[in-house]
């Protein structure tokens, strides 16, 4: 397994050579070749303070409660804090210490939960929240250690396995946990069962009662500052340092003085806490925890967080919370849900098609295409344009005279939806020109599925399949996310 | 001279094939000690046995007094045993600066809870890592100087990543260094600068050296004493001129018969 | 004690066990060859499912099929087994090979994507509702006796049918010329691409093999349970996955040895534990904890060796 001096990760001998000065030079004249808008932008967040960058993101988060009076937007922004402080969690897990934690959302759960037990009607106890919150994180980190301690083994690929069991475990046993018999307490009931445990006690820090919305979102925009800040400080500490040498190498990690399997387990009760604490508050919006809650559906979401925004990246956290949790919140809307689906064609065919002429083909060729296959649908199978779309709105009429809308779409959409998987993976094979004219007919048949299928399940399977397809695309395209800085990996 | 690096018998195979076997070795407080021998002679298994890596099959590894077997790999670097990879194993996504941090883990004590919040201990420790790692850095004068501290490692050229290496091993203080094959890859003038820097580790750094090398050059400059490995057993040890006449070496390195060189 | 209890917990202990045998080999075989747990592995084995409920469909379904009984069983398997093949091999070639290289977990959590992906795809086409075989229209309530033990045809069929699998598996890997391309692969790939292998082939068919072990497993299950769903992929997968650790990750006897043992055990927490019905899932759990706690390389594994 020798390196070959100066060897490239990839073999191809027009690559740059790593360590070879002219690869240096590259690595240094990317800095510089950041161009246009975008570039001015990279540079100016590059040169901005920490503390500046964190200001970035809160005055905006601060006053957004101010310009909107709608309750639903804003319980969308409480929300969107409530997934990011949670990702922040994860990030520390998976970004900094490389860990699969497929569990999270346990710990998350097991936070409302927890304290649904110390301050709810359901329970009985009304701690305050100045006991009951650090009571929680401890308990969530305590329950970190138990499950990640029994084994060193457990640290590597087993770790993965093992937490996703554990997610599951936990759904299973809130689910029944109020009918169980305690040896000497008796039969308690702890959880609430299937109905969930409600009547949570709003958070009351030191006499001050966190009611309305408003109040729970600035309370958790603080509390997402102060993890933040909390995390960064960690980062550039001899902890934080240990952390990413082992996600860099873990073996000379360990030869270096760094005890590997500490610091993973110490990463791993960090997120536990983490999710504790924003369960806590999770439970007391909701004043109730749901066993239904915390299943993979919110896990999927967290990781898509994490990842889009670049893991092992703090800003791109909040950006990553803001796309994958507000998307999903626009789809509701069928009006709406048109417009974010062709300006996301859009967006994503100007982004990879260059130069325009080819764009505009496309785009071209895409309308006219549907306006001949409607012409001849209309006299030959005049059923096959007889449907409405599922959307709403001027776009959705726009589109009922250039794509085909059968009158009962489910099959044909169906077997469309399998081929146009089959398409999409079809079109990263091709090359060139040949990419150029495939994607007229896969962009046609993408508008079909769209508005003779997927867009009628906006709410559920649509929005999990596009985050399911979002984390492969991701991983394969662009593994370091929005954010994150690009890693030289040498295997 | 005291003896700081002691192996009594060291046994060590894999599944059936013996990679080291009844190994005696030491290195003297001050001494350079280089380990030469073929491919597959077990010198890189060596410095794994020495480090914690693996586990010797019997024998026993002492450091000063105290044995190290059975210690995690951190605690024998903890102990003052620190090694270079023939095949580099920089933290390549972090600065050149933070490389030479991150090993002092081992060296500093404050918790996460004290980082977390900046208390005194924390940031004290905090200058004091940065200071040594500016040191350490230092030493390598006009070859890593100051504007590379901040680059990724990764952007460093090939004979640079050795010396980051050499610095990141200094920055765990250890009592002895193990640098394997520190000249591997290197141009003539690049060598010739090594064995100067080896030198100058000793006189200027006062470290114990236990060295591993092919290029005869290097070995022939630096060595107090040389020792020879084949097959997992030391087939010759001594001054770099006998080491180097002795038959036995030219017949493992040339791969002679016997009756020829005889 | 109950003996009539007992020997039923057994059978369908035994029964549940070769479904999992059967998924928990596809994974075993695909970390032995790529190291990669491999999430989706459940999700082909729902899909592995719905082929077999559609080839049923397409041959006249149970009520009225357009063959003999067991023409149309034979053909459900190959339909299941080609269809989670084909679907592994897709998987792994737009999933998982560009990112072979990568660092270690950016082709878990691509799995993770794929597994997501394909529990939405089938809710989308398939819906959220139970879909029922029909096995008792198929092939009779029929059921064998042997003392006190009843076996019902379903069962014989997938034990039998699991066995035979899991032989012709064992061969495969054993004397065959793309077997031993395996082993050699999952031994070193490096040296194995040097020596001649078509790595990126040997590891397809891994996959091909693997994913149709799992579509097989699913038919197999439509068969004797009777409903299927778009979900059933994730706690499937889950136990085995269980039974690969638990046997032995990388072991093929292994990951007979661990479904067989984690259909019996979940069967007995059935029937003896408190609450077993309920908690079942929750001492499968334990007894994984259990063997990574007492044998972390699993029972027939072997402890690895690192190469530095």
């Amino acid at each position: 397994m020798a390196d070959e001096p100066g060897a490239s990760p990839m073999d191809a001998p027009d690559q740059p050579r790593i360590g070879v000065d002219e690869w240096v030079a590259s690595v240094e004249g990317k800095r510089e070749g950041y161009e246009g808008l975008t570039g001015r932008l990279q540079r100016m967040w590059d040169t901005l303070p920490v503390g500046g960058r964190l200001l970035v993101f809160a005055v905006p988060a601060a006053i957004f409660p101010l310009v909107t009076t709608e309750g639903n937007v804003f319980r969308y922004g409480l929300i969107t804090l409530i997934y990011a402080l949670l990702a922040l969690g994860l990030n520390v897990v998976v970004g900094f210490a490389g860990l699969l934690d497929l569990g999270y959302i346990a710990f998350f759960g097991f936070g409302a939960y927890m304290y649904g037990i110390l301050a709810s009607g359901h329970s009985g106890h009304h701690w305050p929240a100045e006991f009951a919150i650090p009571v929680v994180i401890l308990a969530g980190a305590a329950l970190g250690l138990l499950l990640g301690l029994p084994s060193r083994r457990l640290l590597g690929d087993y770790l993965a396995i093992v937490t996703l069991f554990f997610g599951q475990a936990f759904v299973v046993f809130v689910n029944n946990a109020n009918r169980i018999n305690f040896p000497f307490v008796g039969h308690v009931d702890l959880t609430g069962g299937a109905n969930g445990l409600d009547n949570i006690d709003p958070l009351d820090l030191f006499g001050w009662k966190v009611t309305s919305t408003r109040e729970y979102y600035f309370f958790t925009l603080g509390a997402f500052v102060l993890v933040m800040m909390l995390l960064y400080f960690v980062n550039e500490s001899r902890t934080g340092r240990a952390w990413r040498a082992l996600r860099e190498d873990p073996l000379a990690a360990e030869v270096m003085s760094m005890p590997v399997n500490r610091l993973k387990l110490l990463a791993f009760v960090f997120g536990a806490a983490t999710a504790a604490f924003a369960g806590t508050i999770y439970g007391a919006v909701q004043t109730g925890a749901f066993p239904g809650d915390f299943d993979v559906g919110l896990l999927i979401t967290i990781y898509a967080i994490v990842i889009l925004g670049g893991a092992g990246s703090l800003a791109g956290i909040v950006v990553g919370a803001i796309v994958v949790n507000g998307v999903p919140e626009l789809l509701r809307d069928p009006n709406q849900a048109e417009w974010v689906f062709y300006v996301a064609v859009a967006v994503v065919l100007f982004a990879r098609l260059r130069p325009w002429p080819r764009l505009a083909g496309v785009v071209a060729g895409t309308i006219g295409l549907g306006f001949a296959l409607h012409a001849i649908a209309d006299a030959a199978w005049p059923r096959l344009t007889d449907g409405k779309s599922g959307g709403e709105g001027a776009l959705a009429h726009a589109v009922e005279s250039w794509v085909l809308l059968p009158s009962r779409p489910t099959q044909i959409a169906n077997f469309a939806f399998v081929i146009l998987i089959g398409a999409l993976l079809a079109l990263t094979l091709l090359k060139d020109v040949w990419r150029t004219v495939a994607l007229v007919p896969t962009v046609y048949l993408a508008v079909f599925v769209w508005e003779n299928l997927l867009i009628q399940q906006t709410a559920g399977a649509t929005r999990f399949i596009l985050l399911g397809a979002l984390l492969v695309v991701l991983m394969n395209a662009r593994p370091q996310g929005l954010f994150g800085t690009a890693r030289v990996e040498i295997v | 001279m005291a003896k700081l690096l002691e192996l009594r018998g060291v046994d060590k195979s894999f599944g059936g094939l013996t990679v080291i076997s009844e190994l005696d070795l030491h290195v003297n407080e001050g001494e350079i000690v280089s380990v030469i021998g073929p491919n597959g002679a077990g010198k890189t298994t060596l410095f794994n046995l020495i480090t914690g890596v693996y586990r010797p099959d019997g024998g026993d590894i002492l450091l000063g007094d105290e044995s190290l077997l059975g210690l995690e790999p951190h605690e024998v670097t903890n102990r003052g045993v620190a090694r270079t990879f023939q095949t580099l194993r920089l933290f390549l996504n972090m600065t050149v600066r933070e490389n030479v941090m991150a090993v002092q883990y081992g060296k500093t004590r404050a918790t996460v809870v004290e980082s977390m919040f900046r208390l005194p201990r924390a940031r004290r420790e905090e200058q004091e890592i940065r200071r040594r790692a500016e040191e350490k850095l230092g030493f390598f004068g006009q070859r890593l100087v100051g504007y590379r501290w901040d680059q990724p490692a990764y952007s460093l050229s090939y004979a640079n990543r050795r010396r980051l290496e050499i610095a990141r091993a200094m920055a765990t203080e250890p009592r002895i260094l193990l640098l394997d094959e520190p000249a591997a890859g290197m141009n003539p003038a690049e060598t010739h600068e090594i064995t100067q820097l080896i030198g100058k580790l000793r006189e200027d750094g006062g470290y114990t050296i236990l060295v591993i090398e092919h290029d005869m050059h290097v070995v022939e400059g630096i060595s107090d004493r040389v020792i020879a490995l084949d097959h997992g057993v030391k087939i010759a040890e001594g001054s770099f001129d006998a080491v180097a006449t002795d038959p036995r070496v030219v017949e493992a390195y040339l791969g002679l018969r016997k009756a020829e060189t005889k | 004690m109950n003996w009539g209890l007992f020997w039923d917990l057994t059978v369908s202990g035994v029964t549940l066990g070769s479904v999992y045998a059967l998924i928990a080999l596809g994974y075993s075989m695909v970390y032995g060859i790529l190291k990669l747990l491999n999430f989706a592995h459940g999700d082909v084995y729902m899909i592995g499912a719905f082929v077999g409920y559609f080839a049923l469909q397409g041959l006249g379904g149970a009520l009225h099929p357009s063959a003999a009984a067991w023409i149309v069983v034979t053909l459900m398997f190959i339909a299941g087994m080609l269809g989670g093949g084909m679907l592994g091999v897709v998987i792994e070639r737009f999933a998982y090979r560009p990112l072979r290289n990568a660092p270690r977990i950016a082709p878990l959590i691509s799995a993770l994507g794929v597994s997501f992906f394909l529990q939405n795809s089938a809710l989308l086409l398939f819906g959220a509702s139970f879909r029922d075989y029909g096995t008792f229209d198929l092939i009779g309530a029929k059921t064998y006796h042997f003392g006190n033990v009843y076996l019902s045809v379903p069962q014989v069929l997938t034990i039998v049918s699991s066995l035979a699998l899991m032989v012709v598996l064992t061969v495969l890997v054993a004397r065959t010329r793309i077997g031993k391309a395996m082993r050699a692969t999952s031994f070193d790939r490096e040296a194995a691409s040097m020596m001649g292998i078509d790595v990126d082939r040997v590891i397809a068919s891994t996959f091909f093999i693997g994913s149709a072990l799992a579509g097989a497993a699913g038919v197999m299950f439509g068969l004797v349970f009777g409903q299927i769903y778009h979900f059933m992929g994730f706690l499937a997968g889950l136990k085995g996955f269980t039974a690969a650790v638990i046997g032995g990750i990388g072991s093929i006897p292994g990951a007979m040895l661990g479904g067989l043992l984690v259909g019996l055990a979940e069967s007995y927490a059935t029937g003896y534990l408190p609450q077993g019905s309920t908690f079942q899932n929750l001492y499968v759990f334990a007894l994984l904890i259990l063997i990574i706690l007492i044998r972390p390389s699993g029972i027939l594994g072997k402890a690895d060796v690192k190469k530095v």
